[in-house]
């Protein structure tokens, strides 16, 4: 699909700072976000709105992690397949990621650009953070 | 299969590409020639007779095991264990060398330490390990498997384990099946196939033993719920293993568990979501609002240049944040006010700096090394054999960096032509680059009153930065990742200030010409270390150049946070008659490397050089002393304006060398 965008629309806000929300090892090695609100997007957003975004992205890590019968069944059948399985079938996990990044790229569409905030996906960071990119707000009166 | 190997994918650099090592493949190779080897063999010669005398189910059993156990090992030799991209350069701005080597988290009530990993960058989460087989953090870090020339991590433990008990399996088969066929061949055992059986017989006898003894290692551990590496280092001996959940939970997280997902070679989707200004505000309290129209006020007040500058040549730093304070604050309204002086001097490119850098710069003198750490790494991949006219100053860090240094006036500005985000952050030297551009310390107005802006920033860092390294000198105890980076003797030894294969070092240096701080020279030794500055023409100077590496020439000029030196006024007298000397011997052109760079690479090579060489933060040893040289010569010619007029600056330094420096 031909894009074409002018200069102008290619041109994002200036990126202000990153705010990094570190993994909540409190209950092991499972993937979990820490929901404390860092003090840099107190100006920024609601403290509700994030909570609620990182706890979503917590049960759907969590989702994918479970001990399951399906995580079982895949295994079994991987193991049976000499896990040639794995050249056509996408992993539970894998199927749960992208779920995760179309979550992240709708709460980004509708919550966090409109604030002047982005979220990137913590899979990029090897899931050890989740990177919110502030942007700088030219809007006047603002400083 | 799918493959995992550790390559540059399009997501993540696991590790820049390491020699290739022959001796690596050996015990895989040999373990693969035996597996398959023998396994035909006994295939072909025994299995025929076990079929014809018994049935044929026994080799079709032997061939599913042996697949089985082919199979396995090929997944552990080829996944992805679960090796973490390198963090990328904005993420470790808090963590630097006032950030403790270790982070406590609590797991499941029981304290557990992360270390950074000056590899990687970060903090390793709990149970992840660096391999320096690999060069990588894996995750759930096992041990290293020569045998399959491959970490065992997260990802391919459980493959792993199911080779082991596959294979155990499979030596018992075999083992079993070629006794079977010669006791019942005792009298034929002159035929060839006797004489393989045998042969085979032998061989998987032989391994029987270490592999069953790895294979009962392994399943004790599964129940336990440890890696390898946590049972040999010793870690849980007397007290609870946090990451247990039961022995069958664990079984079963082992063999039933998902597939993880792999970090590297991922595809990385641009952000599809445009963000552009004006941006929704959640609505104010009554302290904020308040707290507002003072920064306001502040912020005006530091618009103009003179102001950032005196301010910059206060020894006043602002008060710091709370230590434990670890999320990039929102910038300081020093910094903001410095960061909007510096868009309005840039108009050639979008300014993006990163002004959570300045923040821990300015707020404590323990805190500051954000910057220099920054304008270190960002120096850090440059050559600055290529440009040597071109001082390096912050920027994005980047081992990837193209040192496009030969731009001049537009350098810093442009970004380089590298795509770079950060137009101010071009000449703003603690402003990240996106662009990895380097400025000039040029005749060109915009870039000496931008440099000056940045360099007053610097050199106030730098003030803080001196007592940096006093303090964590003084608490040696103390683990600094910094420290862990540097000289393991504990002393921030001098020697390391003559480091000059630091690029970020000259970076600093570099840097330095402008700003107005009055420091005493410490010795100019390590300022004639800094590439040419606009004609610095220091026999030293040329000299590193000469090098023409990496490793000799990009002596970094970023004011270094961890060295004394950079206090003006205690540093130790004995420190600089010895400098002078070494500095004079390095001034008059060397034939091969500096003298003085020989024991300094030695010393870094001891404190581990390949660390070393991913903190170039920690080279910082030879910053100081080219940052008091800049200083001086900046004091010299301390008029209003920090713009270069030209002609040569002489500087006068320790022992009474002199330089001259053109600006």
């Amino acid at each position: 699909m031909a894009e074409t965008h002018s200069l102008q629309d290619l041109r994002q806000a200036a990126v202000t700072s990153k705010v990094f929300v570190q993994r909540d090892y409190t209950s092991g090695t499972i993937c979990k976000f820490q929901t404390k609100f860092p003090a840099e997007l107190e100006s920024r957003m609601d403290k509700q709105q994030f909570e609620e975004t990182i706890q979503t992205l917590n049960n759907l890590y969590a989702e994918a992690e479970k001990l399951g019968g399906r995580s079982y069944l895949e295994g079994c059948l991987a193991c049976l397949t000499a896990y040639t399985i794995f050249l056509c079938m996408e992993t539970h996990y894998e199927k749960v990621l992208k779920k995760i990044a179309k979550y992240i790229q709708e709460q980004n569409e509708k919550i966090y650009a409109p604030l002047g905030l982005l979220l990137t996906d913590p899979i990029e960071r090897g899931l050890r953070v989740v990177e919110i990119t502030i942007f700088e707000d030219r809007s006047i009166g603002s400083r | 299969m799918p493959v995992g190997l550790s390559v540059d994918g399009a997501l993540g650099y696991p590790s820049p590409s390491r020699p290739f090592r022959p001796s690596r493949y050996v015990p895989v190779s040999a373990a693969t020639a035996f597996l398959v080897g023998a396994s035909t063999l006994f295939l072909c010669f025994t299995c025929p007779w076990l079929a014809e005398r018994f049935s044929s189910s026994i080799p079709l059993y032997n061939v599913v095991v042996f697949l089985f156990t082919l199979a396995n090992f090929c997944m552990a030799t080829f996944m992805d264990p679960g090796i973490f991209p390198r963090a990328e350069e904005d993420e470790d701005k808090e963590d630097d060398f006032r950030a403790p080597l270790y982070k406590t988290v609590e797991v499941r009530g029981i304290q557990v330490r992360m270390k950074w990993c000056s590899t990687c960058r970060f903090y390793r989460p709990p149970r992840c390990s660096h391999c320096s087989v690999c060069d990588n953090c894996v995750e759930e870090f096992d041990h290293h498997c020569p045998w399959v020339n491959n970490c065992i991590g997260r990802r391919n433990y459980r493959y792993f384990f199911l080779f082991l008990l596959s294979l155990t399996t499979h030596i018992m088969n075999v083992f079993g099946f070629s006794l079977l066929y010669i006791l019942h061949h005792t009298k034929h055992l002159d035929q060839v196939d006797s004489g393989v059986t045998m042969a085979v017989m032998c061989v998987s006898g032989l391994f029987f033993v270490p592999v069953a003894g790895l294979t009962g290692f392994h399943i004790v551990l599964v129940a336990r719920g440890r890696t390898t590496n946590e049972q040999v280092t010793g870690k849980f001996r007397g007290g609870v293993n946090p990451f247990t959940h039961g022995c069958l939970k664990n079984i079963a997280h082992v063999l039933c568990g998902s597939q993880a997902p792999r970090y590297l070679g991922r595809l990385r989707k641009p952000h599809s979501v445009e963000v552009q200004p004006p941006f929704l505000r959640p609505p104010l309290s009554e302290a904020q609002l308040e707290a507002k129209a003072v920064d306001n006020g502040i912020q005006q007040s530091k618009s103009s240049l003179e102001i950032m500058e005196s301010q910059s040549t206060d020894a006043d730093p602002p008060p710091p944040p709370k230590p434990e304070h670890r999320y990039p604050g929102m910038p300081h309204t020093q910094n903001e006010a410095f960061f909007q002086s510096e868009c309005s001097l840039l108009t050639e490119a979008p300014p993006t700096p990163s002004l959570y850098k300045y923040r821990p710069s300015y707020s404590s003198p323990g805190k500051n090394h954000t910057a220099s750490t920054h304008s270190s790494k960002m120096s850090r991949g440059n050559s600055m054999t290529e440009s040597p006219s071109v001082p390096v100053t912050t920027g994005q860090p980047s081992y990837r960096s193209d040192p496009s240094l030969s731009s001049r006036g537009g350098a810093g500005c442009r970004g380089g032509g590298e795509g770079g985000k950060a137009g101010s952050g071009g000449l703003g030297g603690a402003s990240t680059f996106g662009g990895r551009s380097y400025p000039s310390f040029t005749d060109t107005l915009l870039q000496s009153a931008a440099a000056s802006c940045s360099s007053s920033l610097r050199s106030a860092h730098t003030a803080h930065n001196a007592l940096g390294p006093l303090i964590s000198e003084g608490t040696t105890s103390t683990s600094y990742k910094s420290l862990a980076n540097q000289t393991r003797n504990g002393s921030l030894s001098y020697e390391s200030l003559l480091t000059h294969s630091e690029s970020p070092e000259f970076e600093s240096a570099a840097h330095e010409l402008s700003p107005p701080r009055p420091h005493p020279p410490h010795s100019l030794s390590t300022a004639a270390g800094a590439p040419p500055i606009s004609g610095y023409t220091s026999p030293f100077l040329s000299a590193q150049q000469r090098e023409g590496s990496l490793q000799a020439c990009p002596a970094p000029l970023r004011p270094s946070p961890n060295r004394a030196f950079l206090r003006p006024t205690s540093s130790p007298p004995s420190r600089a008659p010895p400098l002078s000397p070494r500095a004079r011997s390095l001034g008059s052109p060397p034939p091969g490397p500096a003298p003085g760079h020989t024991p300094l690479g030695k010393s870094l090579s001891y404190a581990g050089g390949a660390e070393l060489q991913h903190r170039p933060s920690s080279s910082g040893g030879g910053t100081p002393m080219q940052n008091s040289t800049i200083k001086q010569n900046v004091a010299n010619h301390n008029t209003p304006s920090h713009k270069p007029v030209g002609g040569v600056k002489k500087v006068t330094g320790v022992g009474g060398t002199t330089y001259g420096i053109s600006v």
